[in-house]
């Protein structure tokens, strides 16, 4: 009997430190699709300034990664996530719930359209991601802490 | 009568001394150009300055400053005769911008950062009031600051002068290439960069022997960042990568710029690019410094 105690209490002990490893805390999973963002960011940034070649695929792939990020990005917000995991959300998107999704549904919109414009040039790119990367400075104003 | 002299040297270093040391002074209007006022450089000056970011897009105030010191309210500085500064002379001008000094004499709280515009030349001074006068008068009046005591005492600011305001740059020409003493320029004098990215002593003074190596964030949460050259800072950054930033708002790695430095940024942006690379050339020719651990 009470082998049976301590094997189930030593399982139940490991739920929270499982769910550490796999480090899917809102706190970390939204920093992990940021960090993608930035990726597809990185990729597109580098075409439009002339630092690496056009390349239709890579910046498909990159502005996918914007918008299926964008999709999933506002769930991961929940009351009680606003400190810990060292994250850099501002208090404004609790206190400013309204403004946080509707800069997030401009991202959303402005990377959807960028995919289907599937640009096939450097102007078509620039074109297409440009209004994304304009929500990624309005957003980072007010909704991300400072450094 | 021994109570007389003792009272005499009291009164003589507890009263009439500090008077006499936190005396606001004046400028010496000899010191303005005699030539007209060149309004694109103001404009220039006014974007470099980012006086607006402050005193607002209409010049009429009404932003509070919430600081340990209390909360500073930001005034109106439209061309209105009573509610602005429309009455003022460039005399006035200078001595506000160039000394902490109102037209009435009496000493302006450092929230204004004179300690930097201290720095800048008269004749530009004058150019920037010139852009001024372009805008509507406003009649808005702004509350008054609500500060704790001691520092609602205005007079003491007068100390905090004599430790803090000082006209001369914080690094020395010998190190600067001449495209970088215009980015000095810019960034300690009219930009007044290390007022947010310095940290600072206890009585709110910039402590330059860590020039820009990052601060707390005077307003909120989080930190301002470090933009020495050092790897806390801008060792991986080039002057073109600095400039681009400038620029665009975009991190070498297209992260983008944040919080209050966004309106920098787009303030900076309607510089001349030869400005922004000024700037550059500066930060990477200031003294690299760790940040402060926290």
């Amino acid at each position: 009997m009470t082998r049976f105690f301590l094997v189930l209490a030593t399982a139940v002990l490991m739920i929270p430190a499982a769910s550490l490893m796999a480090g899917d805390s809102p706190q970390e999973l939204r920093h992990e699709l940021m960090e993608d963002v930035g990726s597809g960011a990185k990729t597109i940034g580098g075409m439009l300034k002339g630092e690496k070649p056009f390349d239709a695929a890579a910046a498909a792939a990159a502005l996918q990664v914007w918008a299926d990020a964008a999709e999933t990005f506002g769930d991961l917000f929940p009351e009680g996530s606003e400190s810990g995991f060292g994250t850099e959300a501002a208090p404004a998107i609790w206190s400013d719930r309204a403004g946080f999704d509707a800069i997030l549904a401009e991202f959303a919109e402005a990377s959807k359209a960028a995919v289907a414009a599937a640009p096939q040039d450097l102007d078509a790119l620039k074109a297409a991601a440009g209004p994304a990367f304009d929500t990624c400075k309005s957003c980072h104003e007010d909704y991300r802490i400072e450094d | 009568m021994e109570w007389v002299k003792k009272a005499f040297w009291i009164i003589l270093l507890f009263v009439v001394l500090p008077w006499v040391l936190t005396r606001p002074g004046s400028f010496d209007a000899d010191r303005l150009p005699n030539r007209n006022p060149d309004i694109a450089n103001g404009e220039r000056l006014f974007h470099a300055g980012g006086c607006a970011s402050c005193h607002g897009e209409d010049l009429a105030g009404g932003l509070e400053l919430n600081t340990e010191f209390g909360t500073f309210r930001v005034p109106n500085i439209t061309p209105h005769p009573e509610a602005g500064i429309g009455s003022w002379s460039d005399a006035d001008m200078a001595n506000a911008m160039l000394r902490g000094v109102s037209p009435e004499g009496r000493h302006y709280y450092p929230a204004f950062p004179y300690a930097s515009y201290t720095r800048m030349e008269p004749g530009d001074i004058v150019d920037l009031r010139a852009y001024l006068d372009e805008f509507e008068p406003r009649s808005d009046r702004n509350a008054e600051h609500e500060l704790a005591f001691p520092f609602n005492l205005r007079r003491a600011v007068g100390f905090w002068k004599l430790l803090y305001l000082k006209q001369r740059p914080v690094i020395s020409a010998e190190d600067l290439g001449e495209h970088a003493r215009r980015g000095r320029y810019l960034v300690e004098a009219v930009g007044h960069c290390g007022e947010c990215h310095t940290p600072r002593s206890l009585l709110g003074g910039l402590d330059q022997e860590r020039w820009l190596s990052g601060a707390a964030n005077p307003d909120g949460e989080g930190r301002v960042p470090n933009i020495t050259p050092h790897e806390d800072g801008l060792a991986d950054w080039s002057v073109e990568d600095i400039a681009y930033y400038l620029e665009s708002g975009f991190t070498p790695d297209f992260d983008t710029v944040g919080g209050s430095m966004v309106e920098v940024q787009e303030n900076f942006a309607r510089l001349p690019r030869a400005d922004l690379e000024a700037v550059a050339e500066y930060l990477k020719a200031v003294p690299a410094q760790a940040s402060d651990s926290r």
